[in-house]
């Protein structure tokens, strides 16, 4: 009876990671698409395998790096992992898709998610060890006097809601925008599900009425995921789950998988609770503003009930996770449990802030399609007399060749040799580049291409920051 | 209760609370709101640099020692978010409180904080 075993924590390095993320995305569901958008098989994912063996996610992203291409691959790795706790049927039956649901929810595909997640966690999550930190003796009073100076603050419109209002095509934008909340808003409270099993006394009843009302109380035309739908619907915008895959930006799903993250480690069960309470509480004015603004862009016809529904129920929601949930937590477990209460409200804040500034960035690139084309002669030019020399790829693409969506950790200058491309910086939004011509390609900026002649030579000039190349 | 939100480093660094000053101290043995008046004379503890080999902050005027960890575990509740720092005076009034600039020594204004 001499053996003592010694527990070693789970940790792949970067050799075995990142074969695990690229078996992971070798499923056949997560290759690339020949179209923009996935039609009615909420199974496929777009996860750009051939490209994950370049890629280094042993490291934590710092706040700088955290749009880079490294983040957009691990948000979607991760979204898909997480979404396979979570139940999806097609609109429109199974048929062929059978064969998808199986693969996806195999215990296979399950289990090499799993291995790679936590690393995936790390990377994409561990700035905020250094983004948020609290300090001294939290007591409940102080954190009730915390939380409830929320309520104090003056809410302003978003960067990302002034951005819609000053594009010049402001409904694409707003098209745009709301495809970046259905990761969330479709499987709404889902990862506040995740809380409510097991077993821990009266806060987990109470956690499950915000559920109930989430789920429209058990009436499906009011499920909150449905009123979504009808929002969609109502500006032209499909309602199969994923769709639109292509164009979720990473900080969108970042902030829809910190719920997810949060609601699979237990371990951060009250940072989950600080969360909460900030989006509960900031959700109602939030929502009227999204309301005004979805009506003023398109009119009546846009269906908003899903946000005026939000008025009404979260102010309350917002109320019951500070006296319902919270106090109570901090009751049974102890004032311990309080730092971790604060830092979940608080990197909440830090991600809203860079998923609004994405966003808004996001919003100016698509605005600024010809402006970057026209942009392509100056740094061409800069290019050639030698102002900077950049690593170049050469490509040659057939006729269909979809580059799915991506970005790039740097500006690109894209030269058209030959042939014809269609460049596409986001929803609806592109420009047509012919011999001669390109286009600038901004850091972090979510882009795709098609070709459409039946071949095209290009080039990639990966200058860094194109305005070296400007004389 | 009074809840503040003030900078971390450059203007408006400093929050007064009922005649006292306080900074938030970034050092590499942990950050904490630090009552920027020395406790036995008024000396600057802002300008303090941390003992080294000890984690004790030594007030320039003199050399009165105060505990680091102490001021990271039973000080005035605080957050920092970025460059903000949100902080917690439980006996303050609303009414009583206005906010300025004092610099850091370089122990404690977070350039020494590796991240
Ligand atoms: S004033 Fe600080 S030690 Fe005397
Ligand atoms: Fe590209």
């Amino acid at each position: 009876m001499n053996f003592s075993p010694v527990y070693q924590p789970f940790e792949l390095s970067a050799e075995q990671l990142r074969e695990a993320a690229l078996h992971f995305a070798s499923n056949p569901l997560y290759l690339d698409n020949e179209e923009w958008e996935n039609d009615d098989n909420p199974y496929r994912r777009q996860l750009r395998p051939q490209v994950l063996q370049h890629l280094d996610f042993t490291k934590k992203l710092s706040r700088s790096e955290i749009l880079n291409y490294e983040s957009l691959a691990a948000q979607r790795l991760l979204t898909t992992i997480y979404e396979s706790d979570l139940m999806f049927l097609p609109q429109s039956g199974f048929g062929e898709k059978y064969e998808d649901f199986k693969r996806f929810y195999s215990s296979t595909n399950r289990a090499l998610g799993e291995m790679i997640r936590p690393a995936l966690e790390r990377h994409s999550f561990g700035f905020l060890d250094d983004e948020v930190e609290v300090t001294g003796k939290w007591t409940r009073a102080s954190l009730e006097a915390f939380l409830r100076d929320l309520e104090n603050e003056q809410p302003q419109p978003s960067l990302a809601e002034t951005a819609i209002e000053k594009s010049s095509d402001p409904a694409r934008a707003a098209r745009m925008w709301l495809i970046q909340f259905i990761p969330d808003f479709m499987s709404e409270a889902s990862p506040m599900i995740r809380n409510v099993m097991g077993h821990y006394g009266p806060v987990q009843s109470d956690w499950f009425k915000v559920i109930i009302d989430e789920y429209g109380y058990g009436v499906h035309d009011t499920k909150h995921s449905t009123l979504f739908e009808n929002t969609l619907s109502s500006v032209g915008l499909r309602t199969d789950l994923h769709h639109y895959w292509q164009y979720y930006l990473s900080s969108s799903m970042l902030l829809s998988n910190y719920f997810h993250y949060l609601g699979k480690n237990h371990e951060l069960l009250f940072r989950y609770l600080g969360a909460l309470y900030y989006t509960e509480t900031t959700l109602v004015d939030f929502c009227r503003r999204a309301a005004n603004l979805l009506t003023s862009v398109f009119g009546e016809e846009a269906d908003v009930t899903y946000f005026t529904e939000h008025v009404h129920i979260d102010t309350h929601h917002g109320r019951m996770a500070l006296e319902k949930l919270i106090l109570p937590i901090v009751d049974a477990c102890g004032e311990a449990v309080i730092p971790e209460i604060v830092r979940g409200f608080e990197e909440f804040k830090v991600l809203a802030q860079v998923n609004d500034e994405d966003f808004a960035a996001q919003i100016e690139w698509m605005d600024g399609g010809p402006t970057n084309k026209a942009l392509h002669e100056p740094v061409w030019e800069g290019i050639q007399q030698g102002r900077v020399t950049a690593p170049i790829a050469d490509l040659i693409e057939p006729r269909g060749e979809l580059s799915n969506t991506h970005c790039h950790n740097g500006d690109e200058l894209c030269h058209i040799v030959s042939g014809t491309m269609k460049f596409v910086a986001g929803f609806n939004s592109h420009q047509i580049l012919e011999a001669g011509q390109g286009t600038v390609i901004r850091k972090n900026r979510l882009h795709g291409a098609i070709i459409e002649s039946e071949e095209c030579v290009y080039q990639i000039h990966s200058v860094g920051d194109y305005r070296a190349c400007l004389s | 209760m009074l809840v503040l939100t003030f900078a971390v480093s450059g203007a408006g660094n400093c929050v007064e609370v009922g005649g006292a000053p306080f900074v938030y101290a970034r050092t590499t043995l942990g950050s904490f709101v630090l009552p920027a008046r020395c406790s036995h004379r008024g000396g600057p503890l802002h300008l303090a640099r941390v003992e080294p080999g000890r984690a004790r902050l030594i007030c320039p005027w003199h050399e009165q020692a105060t505990s680091v960890k102490r001021l990271a575990r039973t000080g005035i509740p605080a957050v920092r978010r970025g460059e903000v720092v949100t902080a917690v005076f439980a006996d303050a009034t609303p009414d009583n409180w206005s906010t300025g600039h004092l610099p850091l020594s370089p122990d404690l204004d977070g350039t020494s904080v590796s991240v």
